[in-house]
């Protein structure tokens, strides 16, 4: 009988070596991305950390970079944010269920779903251009917070809608042969069995869409946000500006002081990027800790 | 090819086996008779055991196809068939071995007279050429070669009714030792049973080809 | 009584012709099984009878299927009543991601059932009748997926008898399972018959001869023989029917 003796030089160990290489090469990759951006980070917070008080958050901007303070524009993201919401939401959810839900899946169907994917890498200045003409101009909107939001809304939306989609396409069909095997009408699955399983997907989507949304600068400036605006907005129609905007004008400026205020004004920014997305990841995981495949 | 074919394969093989065993015991007991040789009914008498121990061959092989294959429909009435048929078989070995031994303590007081009284010969005759039909029916699967066959049995049964009538006559001759006459007799009756036994495995073989039963039917 | 009768139904998958010219009757209170080899239509038959196939595009059905003599394919037909009254099981255990409670309520919410104490009533009823009762009634408001798979299988029963159906499809309800779970569907299936219709289909020959009173034996889209389950696995009248349980094909 042959005896089982394993070759010094194998096959083995070089699969080894291929498998801790690729090990190593993957932990530089991850840290090199945390690196850069831990980096970046902390030097935002050491130009920046020390300007932000009271009186930066509350104050109206100025020329005096001492007194200048981002009350509107921080005031002004967040209409934004919210109106964009409002109007997005439904709008992209909606479309996404009927899409995958209702619609037949014939050749123009994926003819459609191309063409939203597509749309969702059209530049988003192209996507300021369209509001100015339709929401500013023949809607007369103005360049207020509506046109904005609006404007910003069809940004977003086919994120929102290949986002539903995926969402929903990941729910097993076993679930809506038991829904419909019980006598569930089509909207009742949809309601009871579809939309709960799909809502962590959804929400994800949600907000990777408002994140988005947050830090477009360029479609606003098209449809007439302005950089310096010294008053609170107090409806949507109201002209406004937004975080971006200001730290641009801010960075811009030669006055050294007022690239600090830039400085403090991303640390807000990130402030309220990390919190929207720390709030989504929070509901994801509560409603994902139900579904179990 | 299924998993269970080589098995009833074997099966049915075994089982030809036993009956060609069974057939060669019938034509060596007829020589036997023939020329009242003990030594060949000595023979009849020693290959008993392999008839036996084929019988129980069967059993464990018709045991195991049902065990572990748990055939349907064809297959199942195959199997169920082929139990029946070899405890046939085994039990028209029996009535030939006691034949044999018949002969073999006996062989000093019977002549060749007696046995022809009895027609003896032509019932080991009539046997043997109704189990080498259901050979060739249990080989082909012919069921109509098997039903054909069951008349025979008739023949063996006008002997069997005569054998009394015979039986009496000689008695009363007093010339012959009656113990030996009423042996002879039974033997006779023991002969009519196997040709009974040889109809059941033509009816075995209908079942299992067929799906009819014959059992215990008056209009076959 | 016959209580389903199916009369010379054809159905095609666009012009893939999958049924082809199938009759027959099922009396009420039985179990019928259909046998066949993978791809034979015996599934598609099984669907045909709570409309289950309307979700497949391009799907036809032509001939009449009568339950309780009622056509269940003209136009003005409920398919989600119909649904309520033919209930199926599939082949993997499919709770849905919520409580064991809610699994079962389920059909009930559906229809509008609101009060408390009768949805209480009718949960327990439900997993008593599916022999799951004694296992889970203390956890109830646990997630049906910490049960094991022959657990989930009689969970999905106990929420198709909460809404009360006449007849019962189960489509191969034992293929994932281990053998005590087997069993012990079967052994419910043969209780449930006494209240129920029961319709399965099953790639087990064993399981067919050991649950059902009648079987059919279908290919290649035709329905080859239907008989008594007695009669089919010990003398079959068609040869085809023969090959198949015998092994020699499928």
């Amino acid at each position: 009988m042959r005896k089982f003796r394993l070759k010094k030089i194998s096959q083995f160990q070089r699969n080894r070596l291929v498998d801790s290489s690729f090990l190593y090469l993957g932990i530089f990759c991850t840290f090199f991305g945390l690196i850069i951006l831990a980096i970046f980070i902390g030097n935002i917070l050491k130009d920046g950390l020390s300007r932000i008080d009271w009186g930066f958050m509350t104050h109206l901007p100025s020329r005096n970079a001492a007194k200048a303070g981002i009350l509107t524009a921080w005031v002004g993201s967040v209409w934004i944010l919210v109106l964009t919401a409002i109007i997005a939401i439904p709008l992209g959810v909606s479309a996404g269920i009927y899409l995958e839900e209702y619609g037949k899946k014939n050749r123009f169907a994926s003819v459609i779903e191309t063409n939203i994917s597509n749309l969702a890498g059209v530049p988003s200045i192209i996507y300021g251009l369209l509001g100015l003409e339709i929401f500013v101009r023949v809607l007369h909107f103005g360049g207020s917070l509506l046109s904005g939001a609006f404007t910003l809304a069809l940004l977003i939306l086919p994120i929102l809608i290949v986002a539903t989609r995926e969402a929903l396409k990941a729910v097993p069909n076993t679930l809506r042969e038991a829904s419909y095997g019980l006598g569930a009408t089509k909207w009742q699955t949809i309601r009871y069995q579809i939309l709960p399983a799909a809502s962590g997907g959804i929400m994800t989507g949600i907000i990777l869409a408002l994140s988005r949304a947050v830090g477009e600068t360029a479609p606003l400036i098209v449809i007439g946000a302005l950089a310096y605006v010294p008053f609170v907005p107090h409806s949507p129609l109201d002209e406004f500006t937004v975080l971006p905007m200001i730290i641009f004008n801010w960075v811009s400026r030669p006055q050294e002081e007022f690239l600090v205020n830039a400085a403090a004004g991303i640390i807000i920014l990130l402030l309220i990027t990390f919190l929207m997305n720390g709030v989504a990841v929070f509901l994801r995981n509560k409603w994902q800790k139900k579904i179990n495949w | 090819m299924s998993i269970i074919e080589p098995e009833l394969t074997a099966l049915k093989d075994n089982l030809l086996d036993m009956l060609n065993l069974v057939i060669n015991q019938i034509s060596t007991c007829k020589e036997a008779i023939h020329k009242i040789d003990v030594k060949l009914a000595e023979e009849v008498i020693e290959n008993e055991k392999k008839v036996n121990s084929q019988e129980l061959a069967i059993d464990r092989d018709c045991e195991n196809v049902l065990a572990l294959h748990t055939p349907v429909a064809v297959d199942l009435r195959f199997v169920l068939s082929a139990l029946r048929i070899s405890n046939d078989l085994e039990r028209i070995g029996d009535n030939t071995n006691s034949l044999a031994r018949f002969i073999k303590h006996n062989s000093k007081e019977i002549n060749k007279k007696l046995l022809e009284e009895f027609r003896l010969e032509k019932m080991l005759e009539i046997l043997s050429s109704m189990l080498q039909d259901m050979r060739h029916a249990l080989k082909s699967d012919d069921t109509n070669l098997a039903k054909e066959t069951l008349k025979k049995d008739l023949l063996l049964n006008e002997i069997n009714k005569k054998a009394l009538k015979t039986a009496e006559a000689i008695l009363k001759d007093q010339s012959t030792n009656a113990k030996v006459v009423l042996r002879l007799f039974s033997i006779v009756r023991n002969l009519e049973r196997s040709g009974d036994l040889t109809k059941n495995i033509g009816e075995e073989i209908v079942f299992h080809v067929e799906a009819e039963v014959l059992k215990h039917r008056k209009d076959k | 009584m016959t209580f389903i009768e199916a009369k010379k139904v054809n159905a095609y998958y666009g012009t893939h012709h999958v049924l082809k010219n199938i009759t027959l009757d099922v009396k009420q209170h039985s179990v019928t099984a259909f046998i066949g080899p993978s791809g034979c239509g015996k599934s598609t038959f099984l669907r045909t009878l709570n409309r289950m196939n309307d979700y497949i595009d391009g799907f036809n059905c032509q001939g009449e299927i009568l339950i309780d003599g009622q056509d269940i394919y003209k136009k003005d037909v409920h398919v989600e009543e119909l649904r309520q009254k033919v209930g199926m099981v599939f082949q993997k255990p499919n709770p849905f991601p919520k409580t064991i409670y809610e699994n079962v309520a389920y059909g009930l919410i559906l229809r509008g059932v609101k009060d408390r104490k009768t949805l209480n009533e009718r949960v327990e009823k439900s997993l008593k009748q599916a022999a799951l009762w004694p296992e889970v009634k203390d956890k109830l408001n646990k997630s049906a997926f910490s049960l094991s798979g022959g657990q989930q299988q009689r969970l999905c029963i106990a929420r198709t008898l909460a809404v009360k159906p006449a007849i019962i499809l189960m489509d191969e309800p034992a293929a994932s399972l281990d053998p005590i779970s087997t069993s012990k569907i079967e052994e419910l299936i043969a209780e449930l018959k006494e209240d129920f219709t029961i319709v399965i289909v099953t790639h087990n020959m064993q399981q067919a001869a050991r649950v059902s009173d009648k079987t059919g034996f279908f290919y290649l889209g035709e329905l080859i023989e239907y008989d008594k389950t007695k009669d089919l696995f010990t003398s079959p009248k068609e040869k085809k029917t023969e090959n198949y349980i015998t092994g020699r094909f499928g």
